[in-house]
């Protein structure tokens, strides 16, 4: 029984797989997916490379799956589109330039808005000098009216 | 707020607008390729009639003219003529070479194309789309012009019919192949 254990053992171990020589197919895919979402489908415009169904994107992600079987890094890939269809294949524009204004864009137009509605809300909230207790000064006639009012009253 | 803040945002607002409607819908045929002036890519794959394998390093010290194109597309069916006119005309040029890469398509389409518009140049089956992506190709057709020292020098995006063949003949091919002599083959 014991040689016949050992036997199926060494058997298993004989056809086991060898680490350093199997592809792991499933994290080629996970890659696949996070570097292909950074790329744009150049013929689809607004969707990147893994949402997209065009013929050229699916190359492209064959390609991305056959770099990563060669040992390419994510940033080697990515680099290699870069190399061929400029930024434009970014879905993320790179932050410097004419590019800062994308990214600060969004946030610029919130502040103003932002700014603009505080000033407009302030002067609903705030009551109109009369109600306040600070009453407008009075004009000469009333001034003299209100004097003389005094006077006949004492 | 003063007259120049309103300017000043009002430049800001157009700015931000122009800049996310090219980003979202500029056309990619007007985006400069980043590719003129580096090294052509090489590349090999089976001529579309005979499966002979080409490559493009066969034909180093050439001026080459790489037209990608398909079957299946109506634009690249509009240049087609002029394509035959181009190599009719430059054909005898000992440094001239022209090239056709057929792209996404099935090999018996390609053929039946070929042989109902007319072929007199040679074309290369990129089987899996790899060497349009090398060339940072959009989409047919798409024509490349190669110097003698295998750097890509400009390409076209679209049909070269009209104004553009009448450019791409003059100004892009005769200067490279009259800027110097022949070299011998």
């Amino acid at each position: 029984m014991r040689i016949l254990m050992f036997i199926v053992f060494v058997s298993l171990v004989a056809a086991g797989p060898t680490g350093a020589t199997v592809v792991d197919e499933t994290a080629i895919d996970v890659q696949t997916r996070e570097i292909a979402k950074t790329l744009r489908c150049t013929v689809c415009q607004t969707e990147n490379l893994w949402e997209s169904g065009a013929p050229l994107a699916h190359q492209m992600r064959e390609v991305i799956r056959e770099r990563l079987r060669q040992g390419q890094t994510p940033e080697e890939i990515r680099a290699y589109f870069l190399s061929r269809y400029g930024e434009y294949i970014l879905m993320e524009p790179p932050k410097r330039g004419i590019n800062w204004f994308i990214w600060i864009g969004p946030f610029l137009l919130l502040s103003l808005g932002g700014y603009l509605l505080y000033r407009e809300l302030r002067r609903w909230v705030t009551p109109p000098p009369s109600e306040e207790g600070h009453p407008p000064p009075l004009d000469e006639a009333s001034q003299k009216r209100i004097e003389q009012e005094l006077r006949s009253r004492v | 707020m003063s007259r120049s803040t309103q300017v000043i945002i009002t430049g800001i607002l157009l700015a931000l607008l122009v800049l996310f409607y090219q980003g979202l819908w500029g056309d990619p045929k007007h985006i400069p390729t980043v590719l003129i002036g580096t090294s052509a890519p090489e590349f090999q794959g089976p001529d579309v009639e005979s499966g002979e394998l080409i490559s493009l390093s066969q034909f180093h010290g050439k001026v080459i003219v790489l037209n990608f194109w398909a079957s299946w597309c109506q634009e690249c069916k509009t240049e087609h003529e002029n394509l035959l006119r181009l190599h009719a005309r430059f054909r005898n040029h000992p440094d001239f070479v022209m090239l056709g890469v057929n792209y996404q398509d099935e090999p018996e389409a390609a053929r039946t194309y070929l042989r109902l518009y007319g072929s007199s140049f040679r074309h290369v089956r990129d089987i899996k789309g790899t060497v349009a992506i090398d060339y940072g190709v959009y989409g047919v057709p798409e024509t490349f012009v190669i110097d003698r020292e295998g750097i890509i020098r400009y390409k076209w995006v679209g049909p070269l019919v009209g104004e553009i063949f009448t450019h791409f003949t003059q100004q892009v091919l005769l200067p490279l192949l009259n800027s110097r002599q022949s070299t011998p083959t």
